[in-house]
């Protein structure tokens, strides 16, 4: 038997990459992971504990960085780049499984794992057919015993009322939330700023974990970065 | 040198140098580390809790207990250490230790207490529990044999104190509802789980009787010959070993009955109680930091500060405060 019951924390971004990302939007998303690298190498003590992937979705979905500790020299960040459609469905499913074999893994390696974390960025309304991305997202949280805390975030033209229906858990203690970006703001500014958003959520949550809770921690709305509002799964009906 | 004899200029020859004074010295100061140590081990920059200026960071004992002609009859070794995340974050250390002898100097008590950690003065109530606790138990030795001690009241008493002093201490801090709070309302502040051991030390056969109570998810263990730890849980009827899933925390009670646990420990062997903070890592005993631990502390570590050394190990994502304590029978000649 392993004798090592160490606590890791599992993130997942999950982003958009449909040809509407194309321009400044798609150089901002590439800046999200060095800037979650740079936090981590700031935070020794959440870094021991976090393990990050990254997953981006078109047409299809790709596992573009297999959940990892960022700061293994061996890691090569990858470099995002547009291709088709928006299929939720596709990130859905891949994401699930993704979970599914991480967290098998993990545990069998001896480590004790904190429910996963995602951050889901988009641009615009999935173009999956009827209920497709609906009933993948169900197998994603409702129907799966290591459901994700998930955290929707929405730029440009995404669309409030299909995001909020994201959020998951959606109410309760640990009701997750919706950020979106603001009416008139610069799509790419916002994108930074929701990377802003995760990298302190993820901070909080490895603090909190020192103080005897668990789960992810979102920042307070007072302290979130300009152009960018928090929503709860009420707000668009 | 005499100047008045006249010598050339040239011929007066330079001091001798002095004669190097100087002793060697050596030691050094290095962490062990079981495994990967992680990055927190090396990098974390402790920070003062700037509320807490005069709780200490680390605290550690290491004393023989001596019996008259008999000469020593067994070492006491002790450490509690603030965890890495503790330092990151600027948090008092949480755990606390206990151990007194009792006036007789037949029993040695021993505690081990860990704070909870959303209690923002939960290392009150491991202090009290740990200090106190251990300070009740020896007087109620006294007039009580170990198999005889009334847990579930003593328990209660703790815990009242606990609740106590929690209300002292927020009334001192202004807080309006401190006389009616409830006692969960009270909890949120401070709490802590304990763990006590009561060793006979007046040996039969060569091993001492030791009584453990537990509240909460603190361990006791001895490492028995052959490097094999055992740890001392309640043990259900079926066998299977109890395991707090909940940790239950002083001053709340449990709804069942605190049940302790007897067991000996002889020369050779030793008693540790220690924290989730440090059994954690050690888990079943049967990995890494088992092996680790069973081999530095086979025999009494040669002081309170290298038993303090082997407690602060470092091992990837293990960033709790740690506690232990640890108790080696000596074979009386």
């Amino acid at each position: 038997m392993a004798s090592d019951n160490a606590k890791l924390l599992p993130f997942y971004l999950v982003i958009d990459v449909s040809v509407s990302m194309t321009g400044a939007k798609l150089e901002q998303a590439n800046e999200i992971m060095p800037a979650v690298v740079d936090a981590l190498a700031d935070a020794p003590i959440l870094s021991d504990k976090v393990r990050f992937g990254l997953i981006d979705f078109g047409t299809d979905a790709t596992v573009r960085l297999p959940l990892c500790d960022l700061l293994d020299e061996n890691v090569t960040l990858p470099s995002l780049t547009v291709r088709g459609a928006t299929s939720y469905a596709a990130a859905f499913r891949l994401l699930r499984s993704e979970i599914e074999s991480n967290v098998k893994q993990l545990k069998a390696d001896g480590f004790q794992v904190h429910r996963p974390a995602v951050f889901f960025i988009s641009d615009g309304d999935p173009t999956d057919r009827g209920t497709e991305w609906q009933d993948a997202f169900r197998d994603l949280t409702e129907n799966f015993p290591i459901y994700p805390n998930f955290v929707p975030c929405g730029v440009d033209d995404a669309n409030p009322k299909t995001l909020a229906s994201l959020i998951h858990p959606a109410s309760g203690p640990k009701a997750m939330q919706m950020y979106l970006m603001e009416n008139g703001q610069n799509p790419a500014h916002a994108i930074a700023a929701i990377a802003e958003i995760l990298i302190s959520s993820m901070l909080a949550s490895g603090q909190s974990l020192t103080q005897g809770s668990s789960g992810l921690v979102l920042p307070q709305k007072q302290d979130l970065p300009s152009g960018i509002a928090a929503h709860s799964s009420d707000d668009f009906v | 040198m005499d100047t008045t004899t006249g010598a050339r200029a040239d011929e007066v020859r330079p001091p001798l140098p002095e004669p190097e004074r100087t002793v060697p010295w050596r030691g050094r100061v290095e962490p062990f580390v079981v495994g990967d140590p992680g990055r927190a081990a090396s990098r974390t920059v402790p920070i003062p809790d700037e509320d807490a200026w005069d709780r200490r960071d680390t605290v550690l004992d290491g004393v023989a207990l001596l019996d008259g002609a008999r000469g020593r009859v067994g070492e006491v070794r002790a450490a509690s250490v603030r965890g890495l995340a503790h330092r990151a974050y600027g948090t008092v250390r949480q755990d606390e230790y206990g151990f007194r002898r009792t006036p007789d100097g037949r029993h040695l008590v021993l505690a081990v207490a860990d704070g909870v950690s959303s209690g923002r003065y939960s290392h009150r109530a491991a202090a009290l529990l740990a200090r106190r606790g251990t300070e009740v138990l020896a007087n109620e030795l006294a007039s009580t044999r170990p198999a005889d001690l009334r847990w579930a009241e003593l328990v209660r008493r703790f815990a009242g104190a606990v609740e106590a002093r929690g209300r002292r201490l927020l009334a001192a801090r202004g807080m309006p509802t401190a006389d009616s709070a409830t006692v969960r309302e009270i909890a949120d502040h401070l709490a802590s789980t304990v763990l006590y051991a009561v060793v006979d030390l007046a040996p039969v056969d060569g091993a001492h009787e030791v009584h453990v109570l537990s509240v909460g998810d603190s361990s006791a263990w001895v490492l028995r010959a052959g490097g094999r730890w055992e740890p001392q849980h309640p043990v259900k009827n079926d066998g299977a070993v109890l395991h707090s899933s909940s940790v239950h925390a002083l001053p709340l009670l449990s709804s069942t009955e605190p049940v302790p646990v007897r067991t000996t420990v002889a020369p050779g062997e030793v008693l540790v109680l220690m924290t989730d903070g440090i059994g954690d890592p050690l888990a079943d005993g049967t990995g890494d930091v088992g092996r680790f631990l069973s081999g530095v502390w086979a025999t009494p570590p040669a002081s309170g500060l290298e038993f303090a050394a082997h407690v602060g190990f470092a091992r990837r994502s293990f960033d709790d405060d740690r506690t232990a304590v640890g108790f080696w029978p000596v074979a009386t000649a």
